[in-house]
């Protein structure tokens, strides 16, 4: 197991320098560049093409690749033009909030997406059923921002319950560290169930087609023969085989975690790293947008592979040698 | 009957009491904060850097200036006095007695030299560059080949001069930076002065309490502000980041008392029927454009670009996308300004047998395809459209329509911002033919010096602003002229000239001027904006109830 782990790992490093290579690539490839925000008549173009050279934006491409690769080894992931700081201090106000809204609205969704994907495939073509399936159709296709609109008109407009925008109110003095973070978990309520949504119906599609097809195994029919309650057989025999298809979805979600809800963020104004790479993309920022895209493709790297290894764990048939 | 009476009086004194109570306890407006929704705020907070609007707020609340302007756009002494010498080439400031920034310490001309040398520094990353380039010794000091700024010339403690290569009245809009402290600001490196961005300190009415990168910047009063007569009565502002979708609700939950929400007739409608809310309608300070190639064949000849414009009906796409709020753009200078002639300007409106006029006048007939064509040569056209808003597709539709009907095979091109600039203005010379016609909007500065803009040929490089590629050997007379003269009646005549040959020969069309809007809150007092004059430059009348 742990030479698997080991190789899996080394493997990552060709794999990562690839991506590396054709994410500076598409960003090179991309129409226009930072210098076109600078509108303003009075600056004349020979000092935006000084500006430019201090940006180091005048390298030609291979150079400044090999710049980059070089600084971000070293763990300098270089300056944002548009803010005029180190890409590190950009980005790192904005996991803490990124990552939390990510995480709740994952706990939100499993815990409500698991548990009602089991009783809809135990209780196949009931009304129960039934509904739980036209709620995750709807969870699916409603689109996110109408959803939240319609959220924040009725939640926030009309009852007054949550807030309209914001991780915070900057006016309001907590008390202590606990007041203060129930007041931030009262702004992320309903970004955390806009988000949740989708990927609720998406746990519940998972785990009821999984269960159905483990249901109808011969050795769940041999526990039943066994005398074992419903509940045993269900939560224990069927319910461990049934996990894997979602741990494989638990996998690709990890990345997702931290690459920010674009939509949701806006909407509600949360500082997060999906409203920043938008704003990055836009600007033409290339320090932060490769900061971000590097990331993200490291963490898809590493939960495949913590993903292959929780399969192991789930389920003892599966080996690595 | 007495005793009724004396009931009444005692009733109405305890009332009396009451009231006077309760106003007793709203009476300071030192523990009000005025609530200020934005857009984005990037933390470019040190006075040289700030280069979006929501920046310069902050920048120009946190410190003082040297020079300020009246509501009709005309600039007038702020922290110093000034004179013009030497030919119309040197200020001299004197400072006003005890100015102090937020630690205590005296602004000196020493600050003041320490700011716009900053400008000018080898290391200077910021978009202002431009401000300080035309003092004597710019280049010398700026490659490193000088350690000093000849054109900036410390007198005295309180007297600083500025000398210009060259004379221009434009010149003052050097001095619009605010001042910023040299014990705190000095630096070895650029670093360390990047360091300070986000830590803005100045002498303003302001001082930074807090700032939070994409959701909020808390400002408090500055209490000990030099100059009492102008020292803010609210206790701070809070300024927060809020999204477009949910602006709205805000102000109906009280969430905030002013923004500047997009300008469409809808918004104005929404505003003006919320209780508590009155929207301030003003003429913004700038126009959105159409800019023709006119090196191409096909729209070098002004007639041509005359029958485009006839063609296209502005008044019903103003109609169509502002509504109220934007009317239909006559001349390359802000309606509001002193410069903007009144008279002797085509409006171009909608007429289809006049653009047929004056194409068949060109030499363009309709070939058996339907499309005009001359020597060989099809009208057929490209526009590059971007997508970040709605206004150039919907003008591009229109136009696409008629300007179909009247023989022109046009091809609208979608993408974003940057792009469009990157084809046009920022294209290599090489690539300047890949494209006829762009949209865009500019905003504009108070002086109406048009040099390095879209009509100045000199500006016709890559990265220059005249992407048209026009030359007219009067304009770039009257341009030079303009920026000389310092007597305003021949400036005004200039810029009048200047103008009505801009409006017939059309190397770029001025499609609209907008207005603005402003959501204000009943509950604030003494907010008075206008085309010139930002909420920020007048915060010390301003009191909430």
């Amino acid at each position: 197991m742990r030479a698997y782990i080991i190789r899996r790992i080394l493997q990552i490093i060709p794999v990562f320098l690839g991506i590396l290579i054709i994410l500076f690539m598409i960003i090179e490839l991309s129409p226009g560049g930072p210098m076109g925000n600078y509108i303003d008549p009075k600056m004349r173009p020979e000092m935006k093409e000084a500006l430019a050279e201090k940006f180091g934006l005048n390298d030609p491409p291979v150079t400044r690749f090999f710049k980059w690769i070089g600084a971000t080894l070293q763990g300098d992931l270089g300056q944002s033009i548009k803010f005029l700081k180190p890409v590190t201090e950009v980005l790192r106000p904005m996991i803490g909030p990124s990552l939390a809204l990510s995480s709740l609205s994952l706990l939100l969704a499993m815990l409500v997406g698991i548990p009602a994907g089991i009783v809809s495939a135990t209780k196949q073509y009931t009304l129960a059923d039934n509904s739980l399936t036209v709620f995750s159709l709807i969870g699916i296709s409603m689109p996110s921002f109408f959803f939240a609109l319609l959220l924040l008109k009725f939640f926030s407009v009309d009852l007054g319950l949550f807030p309209l925008f914001g991780l915070r109110n900057p006016l309001y003095n907590a008390p202590n560290i606990f007041a203060q973070m129930g007041h931030m978990l009262w702004h992320l309520a309903l970004p955390t169930v806009v988000l949740g949504l989708g990927s609720t119906a998406t746990f519940m599609r998972y785990t009821r087609s999984s269960m159905l097809e483990v249901i109808r195994s011969d050795y769940i029919r041999t526990a039943r023969a066994k005398g074992l309650a419903e509940k045993v057989v269900i939560y224990r025999h069927a319910f461990r085989n049934a996990v894997i298809p979602i741990i494989t979805l638990l996998g690709f979600w990890i990345p997702a975690l931290l690459s920010g809800a674009v939509i949701t963020e806006s909407i509600f104004g949360l500082p997060g790293l999906g409203k920043i790479s938008v704003e990055a993309v836009m600007y033409r920022d290339y320090p932060i947008i490769l900061a971000i895209n590097a990331m993200l493709a490291m963490l898809t790297l590493l939960s495949t592979i913590i993903a292959d290894i929780l399969y192991a764990a789930a389920d003892p048939r599966i080996k690595y040698n | 009957m007495l005793k009724k009476a004396k009931r009444i009086v005692a009733l109405s004194l305890t009332l009396l009491m009451l009231l006077v109570v309760l106003s007793g306890c709203q009476g300071g407006q030192g523990d009000k904060i005025l609530l200020f929704g934005t857009t984005g705020i990037d933390g470019n907070f040190a006075s040289i850097m700030a280069s979006n609007v929501y920046d310069s707020y902050v920048a120009t609340l946190i410190f003082d200036f040297l020079i300020d302007n009246d509501a009709e756009g005309m600039y007038y002494g702020d922290i110093a006095s000034y004179e013009l010498s030497n030919g119309n080439r040197t200020y001299t400031f004197t400072l006003k007695d005890g100015i102090k920034f937020s630690d205590g310490q005296p602004l000196t001309s020493a600050d003041v030299a320490f700011t716009y040398k900053t400008i000018g520094h080898p290391d200077y990353n910021g978009p202002r560059a431009y401000a300080v380039a035309g003092l004597v010794g710019y280049a010398d000091y700026n490659s490193g080949a000088s350690s000093d700024f000849a054109g900036i010339k410390v007198i005295d403690e309180k007297t600083i001069a500025f000398t210009f290569e060259e004379a221009s009245p434009a010149n003052i809009e050097t001095f619009l930076y605010g001042i910023m402290p040299e014990h705190y600001y000095g630096f070895n490196t650029w670093s360390e002065f990047l360091a300070l961005n986000e830590k803005p300190m100045g002498s303003g009415k302001f001082i930074l309490e807090e700032y939070r990168p994409m959701e909020f910047v808390r400002l408090a009063a500055n209490t000990d502000y030099w100059d009492r007569s102008k020292r803010v009565k609210i206790g701070g502002i809070l300024m927060s980041e809020v999204p477009e979708e949910s602006l709205l609700d805000a102000f109906a939950t009280g969430a905030l008392h002013v923004a500047q929400p997009q300008s469409n007739q809808d918004n104005v409608n929404a505003y003006r029927d919320m209780d508590g809310v009155t929207p301030q309608i003003i003429l913004g300070n700038g126009y959105t454009f159409l800019c023709f190639n006119t090196l191409q064949p096909t729209l070098n000849d002004a007639r041509v670009r005359q029958a485009l414009m006839y063609g296209v009906d502005r008044v019903a796409f103003i109609e169509a996308v502002y509504g109220d709020m934007a009317t239909v753009g006559l001349a390359p200078i802000s309606p509001a300004s002193w410069a903007f002639p009144d008279s002797g300007i085509n409006d171009y409106a909608f007429d289809m047998d006049k653009a047929a006029a004056l194409f068949a006048e060109a030499g363009w007939v309709k070939g058996s395809d339907g499309i005009l064509e001359k020597d060989g040569v099809k009208m057929s056209i490209n526009w590059l459209v971007y997508t970040d808003v709605a206004w150039p597709g919907r003008l591009a539709e229109m136009a696409y329509d008629s300007w179909g009907q009247l023989g022109v095979d046009l091809k609208i091109e979608l993408m974003d911002f940057n792009t469009v600039a990157a084809r046009t203005m920022d294209a290599p010379m090489d690539e300047k033919m890949n494209f006829d016609l762009y949209t865009m909007g500019f905003s504009l500065s108070i002086d109406p010096d048009p040099t390095g803009a879209l009509f100045d040929y000199d500006a016709y490089t890559e990265g220059g602003f005249n992407a048209s590629g026009y030359y007219n050997a009067r304009s770039q007379e009257l341009i030079t002229l303009g920026k000389q003269e310092f007597d305003q009646g021949r400036r005004t005549e200039i810029y009048h000239e200047w103008a009505r040959l801009m409006n017939e020969e059309l190397p770029t069309v001025i499609v609209a001027y907008r207005n603005e809007i402003w959501a204000v809150s009943d509950n604030v007092k003494g907010m008075n904006i206008s085309t010139y004059q930002t909420w920020v430059q007048n915060i010390h009348e301003i009191t909430i109830d």
